[in-house]
């Protein structure tokens, strides 16, 4: 087994606190409130070069709630997710993150995100080690060395995604599955409460789709993660969800009861 | 040995070396991120800034690097402003050389004087630029060493490090203004045209062999000083141009490790 299962699967496990997540613990991140809102996006709209790629969305995504987003190539799912995270600036609305608008939003070891790509992309060689402990560059700060917790942190994460083995392992050199667990442990190093995911199962197999599905189960219900899976082929996945919200045309709509099979279909909130 | 009685031989081995030691430090990090050929902008850059110092009588490193650090700089703002790295690059690097030929041309700077600068001069250096280069040198590997996990990260994945809360903006425009550095303190030894070399090929000769990030770093290092030292003892004895016998014997090494790679990966696969 690649993913180590969870022992008694429980939804919506309450986290109660650091050390149930293993390793080093939360290192400083305050416990999230149950069902406290981990994103939310006010009347957002987003535009390049004057083209709106995103219309008037809100949407709220909760701690310990696992949201599939889904839509075709080219909807804006990608878009929605970087305006979320910061790493696009809206033209209008706000985007909070736990209750904070992101202007001001510091603690960014709440958050883990997984970019959208195929595998790992490295011109020179990098070991898995190494790329996890990236994960922690941003809560290490500029010039120190990462403390006996967060050591235990990576060693942790390697555990849970079945990479320790591997770990010396020049991370081009494996299977695409693999780097794209690789890729989910270096999110996962700073304990996030949300865990975002951008097309995570492109170029990986149907086995690893599956250790996949088994995976993100485990941190939703085990390890209380907030998981936002964005992809454009949920199949497998969207079952996981407590809800399905689609990106067409760049609005957002809540389609949780259609994919169950009934015809309805509601507002992202 | 023979070449080591001279004093110019010491100075220029020195040098060399560590300009190569210090120059895949950094070359490491522009290679995963993508950006290989800025130490060749900014190598044009400083040819500009050796023009200006002619120009107006200072010394050719205070000119180099005035200009390396304004366009590094400049380079960021560009490629942060929405101007796509390649052409931003490109304005940079002929604006660069346009302007180091007009400034040097206006100065009355002979052909000889500027090929010194171009391709290197390791042979006629003296013990203060060696000094200088020893510094820039200092600078680049206590930022390399300070930074060296923010930097990792940021070459790795500059989107996932921003997000995890790295000031990707600052560490990018470090990591230029380092590369400036590296390309003044590497002009007067391996040539302002081929310096940018030695943060490239001594890493990708690494890379054949290393599993890890950090011993690309290290073995990058150690390839780079073998070459200065190889490139330059041949130099010498066969009468060659140093700086690229430095390059050549850079490029020799890559494909020894290349070729032995290739090799040992046939008679793995064979044996399986």
């Amino acid at each position: 087994m690649l993913w180590r299962r969870p022992a008694m699967p429980q939804r919506h496990k309450p986290r109660v606190s650091g050390s149930t997540r293993g390793g080093g613990g939360r290192d400083q991140i305050a416990p999230a409130t149950s069902n406290a809102p981990a994103l939310t996006l006010d009347r957002v709209t987003f535009a390049y070069q004057r083209i709106p790629v995103l219309r008037d969305v809100s949407l709220e995504i909760r701690t310990h709630e696992f949201v599939a987003i889904v839509g075709a190539n080219g909807s804006g799912k990608t878009t929605l997710m970087r305006v979320a995270l910061g790493l696009l600036r809206p033209t209008q609305g706000v985007v909070r993150l736990f209750d904070t608008t992101i202007d001001r939003f510091t603690d960014w070891g709440r958050i883990g995100y997984v970019p959208q790509r195929a595998v790992a992309q490295t011109s020179l060689p990098v070991s898995v080690e190494e790329v996890v402990g990236t994960g922690l560059a941003g809560r290490i700060g500029l010039i120190r060395r990462p403390s006996r917790a967060q050591r235990d942190r990576i060693e942790h994460v390697l555990d849970l995604t079945g990479l320790a083995a591997v770990r010396k392992r020049r991370i081009g050199r494996l299977s695409g599955g693999q780097q794209q667990r690789a890729l989910i442990a270096r999110a996962l190093v700073t304990a996030p409460s949300l865990l975002v995911l951008d097309e995570p199962t492109t170029g990986v197999d149907a086995e690893a789709r599956s250790v996949l599905r088994e995976s993100l189960e485990h941190l939703v219900q085990v390890e209380g993660v907030a998981v936002v899976y964005v992809s454009h082929d949920p199949e497998g996945f969207a079952e996981l969800a407590d809800r399905v919200l689609a990106v067409r045309a760049g609005q957002v709509f809540d389609v949780t009861a259609t994919q169950t099979g009934e015809p309805s279909e509601r507002g992202a909130r | 040995m023979r070449a080591l009685e001279f004093t110019f031989m010491r100075q220029a081995l020195i040098a060399c070396a560590i300009v190569a030691a210090v120059a895949p430090l950094v070359g490491a990090f522009v290679v995963q991120r993508g950006q290989s050929l800025i130490g060749d902008g900014m190598g044009h850059v400083a040819f500009a800034g050796v023009g200006l110092a002619f120009l107006v009588s200072v010394n050719p490193i205070v000119g180099a690097l005035a200009l390396t650090l304004i366009a590094a700089v400049a380079l960021h703002r560009l490629a942060r402003g929405g101007l796509p790295g390649d052409l931003s690059l490109a304005l940079i690097f002929y604006g660069g050389i346009a302007g180091g030929f007009l400034f040097a041309n206006r100065a009355g700077a002979g052909a000889a004087g500027l090929l010194g600068f171009l391709f290197g001069s390791p042979l006629n250096l003296r013990w203060t630029e060696v000094g200088t280069i020893a510094v820039l040198a200092l600078a680049v590997c206590i930022v390399v060493v300070l930074l060296y996990r923010p930097l990792v990260a940021i070459a790795f994945d500059e989107e996932a490090a921003r997000v995890s809360g790295v000031p990707t903006d600052g560490l990018v425009l470090t990591l230029t203004l380092v590369v400036a550095l590296v390309v003044v303190g590497g002009m007067s030894t391996i040539g302002l045209l081929q310096v940018s070399s030695m943060m490239i090929i001594p890493v990708a000769t690494a890379a054949q062999i290393a599993r890890s990030y950090r011993g690309t770093l290290v073995l990058g290092s150690a390839v780079g000083v073998c070459s200065a030292i190889i490139g330059l003892f041949t130099a010498f004895y066969a009468d060659l141009a140093p700086g690229a016998a430095i390059v050549l014997t850079a490029i020799a090494l890559y494909a020894i490790a290349a070729l032995g790679r290739n090799v040992s990966s046939r008679l793995s696969a064979r044996s399986g």
